[in-house]
């Protein structure tokens, strides 16, 4: 769970992708599964969100975020499932339609959260705000901020496991089986973190303006992010993705 | 270079001041330690020094600092930072970038430093902190020690004038943080860098540091060349600061043989001394 967030450093077509172009694509992939209503073609977004996380040569960790999305659409599907009264009973208390709309929100989620995901771990943090402000002209300001929120998700997370280790080692069962019992010792946590975050934020923004932060303008980056035959392959086939969804 | 006249600073919402009343000064090319006990007022003072203090932390601001001329009060922190750079206690605070090259990248493209000087900068940077091994790196993966090191390397690689440095040895072991001194010593004697270091490890800083700063309790309680501070080794104690080993042997000869003996710093020193104790 800790490192689902990080960069993976590497040298696939993937990671050498304008970061710009892999946004697009991400955006691209949440659009064509809002557009769609078919299940099959959700499946096959799917798929394609696996064949980008193979193709960058990070298998384990789309596999990893795969999992840890399934055990939310698992609750997910069950709830939607009940909410639903429409259609025929076909087990139990569930509907046809209750169960296929149920597929589609659940299939929905895990297409959209992947590639959103998965972008972090094959782009450096700093490439994707660097080219944010060359390409799209977005004010430094807000891409530090953008970048700054992404880079602390990680150490959130690090220092919520500490706390939680620490507790469970003084008796306190973290370790519970119960997921709203987990839930109700996690909850008073968040403030003291919450703090210490925005402490630390505050810290960080200090050390950025010693380094210079108010001088950065659009022509600071010393990498450039021009567009290759790639990212216009990559554009071809977003084409093709939203065309599939309105069309199929 | 640092010039500091009777400072005193109080945090805002604080009733005792972090700083008491602090004359000091570092001159151009110097070389300084500054150690005691927890509390006692370290950070603030690189704060002050760096104009963090007053710039982001309001409260009760007395006397007159300068700093290459500057008085941090009416001098913008940017403009500032073009002369001094700082290496914070917390270092994770003061990472920006998911990898290391990047992380060094980052001050040298905000303070427009030439783009063809820029592999050149990187690349001593890195090897001056010893990690050019780590450049592709993702730092989410690398040690507490490791990162310390790479906080270091994106401050050098701006060359200020003055580095201030805020325990940067924390989370290094003996070898690194030796190491770090000695890189420390290499700038300060080669580029002429002033070089202000807070550091717990007294063994460190009497060896590379020309001018020791004891602070306790927001005061200053010594100050001066390394050798005549390290020989007050009984006041240190009391206020909580270690003397090195070497330093209380030579005291102990001159107790012993009853005739003045100067303060060792380093191991060299102290078994020069020792033979000569032994031959007489
Ligand atoms: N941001 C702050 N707001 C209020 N008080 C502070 C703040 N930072 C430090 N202080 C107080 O100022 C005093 C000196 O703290 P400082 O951090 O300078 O000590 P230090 O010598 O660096 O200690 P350490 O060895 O633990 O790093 C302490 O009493 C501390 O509680
Ligand atoms: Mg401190």
């Amino acid at each position: 769970m800790r490192d689902l967030f990080q960069y993976v450093p590497g040298n696939s077509l993937i990671h050498r992708l304008n970061p710009v172009t892999k946004i697009f694509l991400t955006v691209v992939i949440c659009v064509a599964a809002f557009i769609t209503d078919r299940i099959p073609y959700l499946l096959f977004l799917l798929c394609v969100d696996l064949g980008i996380g193979f193709a960058a040569g990070v298998p384990r960790k789309a596999l990893g975020i795969l999992k840890g999305l399934l055990r939310i659409a698992v609750f997910l599907f069950v709830l939607q499932a009940l909410v639903v009264r429409r259609g025929t009973p076909v087990f139990w208390i569930f509907t046809d339609t209750g169960l296929v709309t149920a597929s589609k929100v659940v299939l929905r989620l895990i297409v959209v959260c992947m590639p959103l995901a998965m972008v972090l771990a094959v782009t450096r943090i700093s490439d994707l705000a660097n080219a944010l402000v060359q390409v799209l002209h977005l004010p430094y300001k807000y891409a530090f901020t953008l970048t700054t929120a992404i880079r602390f998700i990680p150490q959130f997370l690090e220092e919520m496991g500490g706390i939680m280790e620490a507790q469970t080692a003084r008796g306190v069962e973290f370790d519970t089986k119960n997921a709203f019992r987990k839930l109700g010792l996690m909850l008073p946590l968040c403030a003291p973190l919450l703090i210490s975050s925005v402490r630390r934020s505050e810290a960080t923004a200090v050390a950025a303006e010693v380094r210079g932060f108010r001088l950065r303008t659009r022509a600071s980056g010393y990498k450039q992010y021009p567009f290759a035959p790639a990212d216009l392959a990559v554009l071809l086939f977003s084409v093709l993705l939203i065309a599939g969804a309105v069309l199929i | 270079m640092i010039r500091i006249e009777s400072f005193s600073f109080t945090y805002e919402g604080e009733k005792a001041p972090a700083l008491e009343d602090i004359t000091l000064r570092v001159e151009e090319g110097g070389f300084a330690g500054i150690i005691g006990p927890a509390g006692a007022g370290k950070t603030t003072l690189a704060r002050a020094v760096s104009g963090i203090i007053p710039h982001h932390y309001p409260g009760d601001y007395y006397g007159r600092i300068l700093v290459g001329g500057l008085d941090p009060v009416d001098t913008s922190l940017t403009d500032l930072s073009r002369i001094v750079g700082m290496v914070f206690q917390d270092v994770e605070s003061q990472i920006v970038s998911s990898v290391v090259e990047d992380e060094l990248l980052y001050g040298l493209e905000n303070f427009g430093v030439p783009h063809e000087e820029i592999p050149e900068r990187l690349e001593t940077a890195l090897r001056q902190a010893g990690i050019e091994n780590l450049r592709e790196r993702s730092i989410a993966s690398l040690s507490g020690g490791q990162r310390q090191k790479v906080a270091i390397a994106s401050i050098i690689a701006l060359r200020p004038r003055v580095l201030i440095l805020d325990e940067p040895t924390g989370e290094l072991d003996p070898v690194s943080s030796r190491q770090i001194f000695a890189m420390l010593k290499t700038l300060n004697e080669a580029y002429g860098i002033t070089v202000i270091v807070i550091e717990q490890k007294i063994m460190l800083l009497s060896e590379f540091a020309r001018q020791l700063i004891v602070l306790s309790r927001g005061k200053i309680a010594y100050q001066g060349p390394a050798r005549e501070v390290l020989s007050h080794a009984d006041e240190l104690l009391q206020l909580g600061v270690n003397c090195p080993r070497v330093a209380r042997l030579s005291m102990l000869l001159s107790e012993r043989l009853g005739k003045p003996l100067p303060v060792c710093v380093n191991l060299d020193e102290s078994e020069a001394q020792v033979r000569g104790c032994l031959h007489d």
